[in-house]
């Protein structure tokens, strides 16, 4: 079935009017089928087949949309639920959220916590830090996992399989193993309480090369042939042929990595001493105490905390959701 | 287009960790050849950064494992004691199998996402966006704060989870003070928290599928089910697996869910606890670092040879 | 040309390792090197008020850095030159990162230490003793509690004063009471008068899912306090041995177990799930053992204005456990002068009055403690402060969370019922004396 279907999929692609016009990448890519369909490559390019592309389904078979509206409704409020109820407790008082018996409402909305967040959290200063480590972070992974992706996947070089174990194997162990190790080698080079202490260790990541490597892999190889047959070196097939088709896939790498860098606790939390050098994730676990907890409080720093990339994710998803699906060129 | 370039020099399809010789035919193998330094030029900030900051710590983590570590320093040599002490300790197995337990919890999350994802995707369903931004909230969710929630939902006496099973007949049980039920209900935490993600992976793998292998399926008579079956799924393999490496990786990871949800002092712990738990309780708590040590090198080897086993068994079950 | 090309790159990999290993090999005898005994006190003089320094503080309570805060303007006025910053740790986090910090010998210059985690810093030469500012009088041990000076003092060697003191009462609900048709006990009650209540009460009120009492596996204040008044201890022998094979701890435990099995108290499962303040702040318990700290949670809920406090009932003898938090100066310090000058400011009365009158905390320094009494006037607080004169300080010992966790895996099984008290106690005291023998 494959390779009529491939031949069913190239006819109608080269019989499409639309797709003429795209570009010659996402014709080559055409061409080559099974490759480009692995997960997180560039898929086919170009309007046409984008809008082709985004219905999973051929569109005319009109199916009935309650199934999905009721699970998906479902499933989305059970997903959304312990964040209805975390607003619920950020507007009430400590003894309303302690008492035993949940109290479905608040008596009166204490807007005040949000305040008391600014009040008690140097929070601006942290939100910064947040934003500095997880950029610095981002770019840094984003750069050298694409780098090392690209030279696992598509270079031959002697051991580089036992290299590539060897990394995945000491990035997949958990971090705790290595704390204070790590913190000793940050104190030595001078790192402690700098964004370069919190940031260091987290720049290198297993995901990340594991992840661009798989999305090299299935980057079409011809593209490559063709650049080097053109007399450009490897560095130059890497930043203007492939690194532009690999864009979805930096795209999740980049999402997963913003991510766990803003919520990381340990690590910032033993780095950092003071406490307007902490990240927000760290900050917030300051407000729990040891035998007292202002739980309101607690709970309007995490919304607070979790609102920015909350935002950038809604207004970026189309973006990002999209650019997985397809291809990076224009 | 010519017929040569529909059959394609297919490239090393398959993530594995051998080397790309294995694949590629002659022509390529030429082109390759000629890289010289640019494979290490390209690998060594990674590998500079993993050099300093993670090849020392497991140095010395290996040989930690090999001494008796006194709490701030000073060591005693004391050979394979520790790995003998770890081999017979029930509470590594205890470990490993809460660790396990939950780890199949969790990837059930997998199929229940592709189905998710499926559905997201039909075509022209309105408030797709809206769906996907709550199914992906629990992803970005401050971890200790949306702990504390789940707390009050599984509390046995008065929490939300009981009191909707009261309503169908059924008496929970305490979650986090019973055992067997501390497990699940962080497996289920765990699920809630990953599902989004997966959902996003799978179904950035589903739009890929070109719709035009569906018409000819249907042309070929073939039932929604059945296309399903043999289009989607096979096609979808490569992105399932990228899921169950990540999936299972962090949850050999299972620490921090732990200690949110459960507690530091909670008498389950000694037989829910996972292994990195396991480990920071003898390395920050008993403060027995050299045998925290070995419990840290069973932890690697086990990661590695589970992720060693899947790029294996991979060949058999991911569509090239 | 691959081949070749590729070994001037291996060799600079393997230039790398070399240098990280050397680097490593230099972590580690840093790190062997710090082992040791006590540290020995250096000369003390007290700090000139022109001295110029940059000093950290760690702490763990958020809630009290208002009162921190006061005191360090008071400091200020004394040392305008010396710049305090206040680090504040989350409590769950605070000790795994204090170990971090003191394996690499960068601990705050000042910072916070407990009773369960006091012995292992000093006996491992991490913290200054203060006997320097005890003889040259600018702190004086006898303002304080007893019980708890002796709490930071390892092989007479004196490391610090308590900042803040709590001890254990019996918060009562004096609603629940008259709803259950109950009379209040009087101050002098036995242990046989508060099982009587308990069950009685939870009988009353079962419709309602509220209880008379409440134990749990919080030790400092339930099972300690009850083998103390066994006349039982935890750790004997000065840190050799466990308390716990003995007819008096039985005893003590057993009162618990007796507690649970009459109905007077919700489960262990339930505790654990909930625990007993939390039943009491929502109004479910009647009668709950706890600390003095419960003060500011009473004060916010819905039962304060009917909450008041009671002396805890008698065993063989009367006790209650002691505990209260210090501040050390860490051995390593590079700025041990001004950390000293901190530590003798925040333990002289001046301080320890501002922090009562805020209200955080119950100072430890004698006599400063009215503005604890007086910040809830309709409760008898002053039942936490005369319990002093029969407190007994918690049990701790080198590694303390080690047999703390034995504890924690043992008792529920004993409270529950599930297994025979004796039997428990036996297997535990014999468990932890291994552990304090290996200390």
């Amino acid at each position: 079935m494959t390779d009529r279907a491939a031949q069913v999929r190239s006819a109608a692609v080269l019989s499409d009017p639309q797709t003429l016009s795209t570009t010659p990448a996402a014709l080559v890519e055409a061409a080559t089928p099974q490759e480009a369909r692995r997960e997180g490559a560039p898929r086919s390019g170009g309007p046409a087949r984008a809008r082709r592309a985004s219905s999973g389904r051929p569109g005319r078979r009109g199916r009935s949309h309650v199934v999905p509206h009721l699970v998906l409704g479902v499933g989305g409020f059970l997903m959304a639920f312990p964040f209805l109820w975390q607003i619920i407790m950020s507007l009430s008082t400590n003894a309303e959220v302690q008492s035993v018996t949940p109290n479905l409402w608040p008596a009166e909305l204490q807007w005040q916590n949000y305040v008391a967040v600014f009040e008690r959290l140097p929070f601006l200063d942290q939100l910064r830090t947040s934003v500095v480590v997880t950029l610095v972070r981002t770019v840094a992974q984003i750069v050298l996992c694409t780098l090392a992706g690209y030279a696992f996947a598509r270079m031959r070089f002697r051991g580089s399989g036992v290299l590539l174990a060897v990394i995945l194997s000491i990035l997949m162990v958990p971090s705790q193993v290595y704390l204070i190790s790590q913190y000793q080698i940050v104190q030595n080079l001078g790192w402690l309480d700098t964004i370069a202490g919190i940031v260091a260790p987290g720049l290198f990541s297993a995901f990340g090369t594991f992840l661009m490597r798989t999305a090299f892999l299935a980057l079409p190889a011809e593209l490559e042939e063709a650049a080097r047959l053109d007399g450009a070196n490897p560095f130059q097939v890497f930043s203007r042929v492939m690194l532009p088709l690999a864009v979805p896939s930096i795209s999740v790498l980049a999402i997963t990595t913003v991510l766990w860098s803003w919520n990381e606790l340990l690590w910032p939390l033993v780095v950092s001493t003071y406490s307007d050098r902490m990240p927000l994730s760290a900050g917030l676990a300051t407000l729990i105490g040891d035998k007292t907890t202002d739980y309101p409080v607690v709970m309007a720093a995490s919304l607070l905390a979790m609102a920015p990339v909350l935002i950038a994710f809604i207004v970026l998803q189309r973006r990002v959701i999209d650019g997985l699906a397809h291809s990076g060129l224009k | 287009m010519s017929d040569d370039t529909i059959t394609p020099t297919r490239p090393p399809a398959v993530p594995a960790t051998t080397p790309p010789a294995a694949q590629s035919p002659a022509p390529r193998r030429r082109v390759l050849q000629r890289d010289g330094a640019w494979p290490w030029l390209f690998v060594s900030p990674l590998a500079a950064g993993i050099a300093v900051f993670f090849v020392w710590p497991v140095l010395q983590t290996a040989y930690y494992s090999f001494t008796t570590w006194g709490v701030f320093g000073g060591s005693t040599f004391t050979g394979l004691a520790n790995y003998a002490r770890l081999v017979v300790d029930p509470q590594l197995w205890t470990a490993l199998g809460n660790t396990l337990v939950y780890t199949g919890i969790v990837l059930l999350g997998v199929p229940l996402a592709v189905w998710l994802a499926s559905l997201l995707n039909t075509p022209g369903l309105r408030f797709a966006s809206f769906y996907r931004v709550l199914f992906f909230l629990p992803y970005v969710a401050m971890p200790t704060a949306i702990a504390m929630v789940w707390r009050i939902i599984f509390n046995g006496d008065f929490g939300v989870l009981n009191y909707l099973l009261g309503r169908v007949g059924i008496e929970g049980p305490y979650w986090i003070s019973t055992p067997g039920a501390a497990n699940v209900a962080v497996a289920l935490v765990g699920l809630w928290s990953s599902l989004g993600f997966a959902m996003i992976i799978l179904g950035a793998g589903l739009k890929s599928v070109p719709p035009e292998l569906y018409e000819a399926a249907e042309l070929d008579g073939a039932t929604p089910w059945r296309q399903f079956r043999s289009v989607t799924v096979p096609l979808l393999t490569p992105s399932i697996f990228f899921v169950l490496i990540i999936t299972i990786i962090s949850s050999f990871q299972l620490f921090d869910l732990q200690f949110a949800i459960l507690g530091s002092q909670n008498p389950v712990l000694p037989k829910s606890l996972s292994l990195v738990y396991f480990f920071y309780q003898q390395g920050f708590i008993a403060n027995d670092k050299g045998y925290a040590a070995a419990i840290a090198m069973f932890i690697f080897v086990l990661i590695g040879l589970v992720t060693l086993l899947q790029f294996r068994l991979q060949k058999k079950w991911v569509q090239s | 040309m691959s081949r070749p090309s590729s070994a001037p790159r291996r060799g600079v990999r393997r230039g790398l390792s070399v240098v990280s290993a050397a680097v490593g090999v230099a972590l580690v005898a840093a790190g062997c090197s710090s082992a040791g005994g006590p540290a020995a006190a250096a000369d003390y003089e007290a700090a000139p008020s022109d001295l110029s320094a940059s000093i950290t503080y760690g702490v763990w309570d958020q809630a009290q850095v208002a009162a921190i805060d006061a005191n360090l303007e008071g400091f200020a006025e004394l040392y305008p030159d010396i710049d305090v910053s206040v680090n504040v740790t989350p409590y769950a986090d605070y000790f795994t990162k204090l170990q971090t910090q003191a394996s690499s010998d960068s601990l705050p210059d000042l910072f916070w230490l407990n009773g369960p985690n006091f012995q292992l810093y000093a006996s491992n030469g991490k913290i200054e003793p203060v006997t320097g500012a005890v003889e040259a009088g600018d702190i004086d041990t006898g303002d304080y509690p007893e019980a708890l000076v002796d709490l930071y003092s390892l092989d007479d060697v004196q490391y610090g004063v308590p900042k803040d003191m709590d001890t254990i009462g019996v918060w009562v609900n004096e609603a629940l009471f008259e709803q259950a048709g109950v009379p209040l006990p009087e101050a002098d009650w036995t242990w046989d008068d508060f099982q009587e209540t308990a069950a009685t009460i939870s009988e009353a009120l079962a419709s309602e899912g509220a209880y008379g009492g409440a134990g749990g596996m919080d030790g400092q204040t339930t099972y300690y306090d009850t083998i103390f008044q066994a006349g039982g201890e935890v750790v004997a022998d000065d840190g050799t041995a466990s308390g716990y094979g003995t007819p008096e701890a039985e005893e003590g435990l057993q009162f618990w177990t007796d507690l649970i099995a009459s109905g007077g108290s919700p489960s262990i499962q339930q505790l654990t799930d909930t625990p007993a303040d939390q039943w009491f702040t929502s109004g479910k318990l009647a009668m709950y053992w706890g600390g003095s700290w419960l003060n500011a949670a009473v004060s916010d809920s819905p039962v304060s204005a009917t909450t008041d406090v009671l002396p805890l009932p008698a065993g063989e003898e009367q006790a209650t456990v002691i505990h209260g938090v210090s501040n050390v100066v860490a051995a390593s310090s590079e700025n041990k002068q001004a950390a000293q000058a901190l530590q003798v400011y925040l333990a002289s009365e001046e301080a320890q009055q501002q922090q009562g009158d805020l209200g955080a905390v119950i100072p430890a320094f004698t006599g400063t403690q009215q503005g604890f009494v007086d910040s809830a006037p309709d409760r008898d607080l002053q039942v936490f402060l005369d319990a002093v004169d029969y407190a007994v300080p918690l049990p701790v010992s080198k590694n303390a969370a080690a047999w703390n966790a034995l504890e924690n895996a043992d008792l529920p099984g004993a409270f529950s019922g599930d297994e025979p008290v004796a039997e428990v106690a036996s297997s535990l005291g014999e468990r932890m004396t291994a552990l304090l023998e290996k200390e």
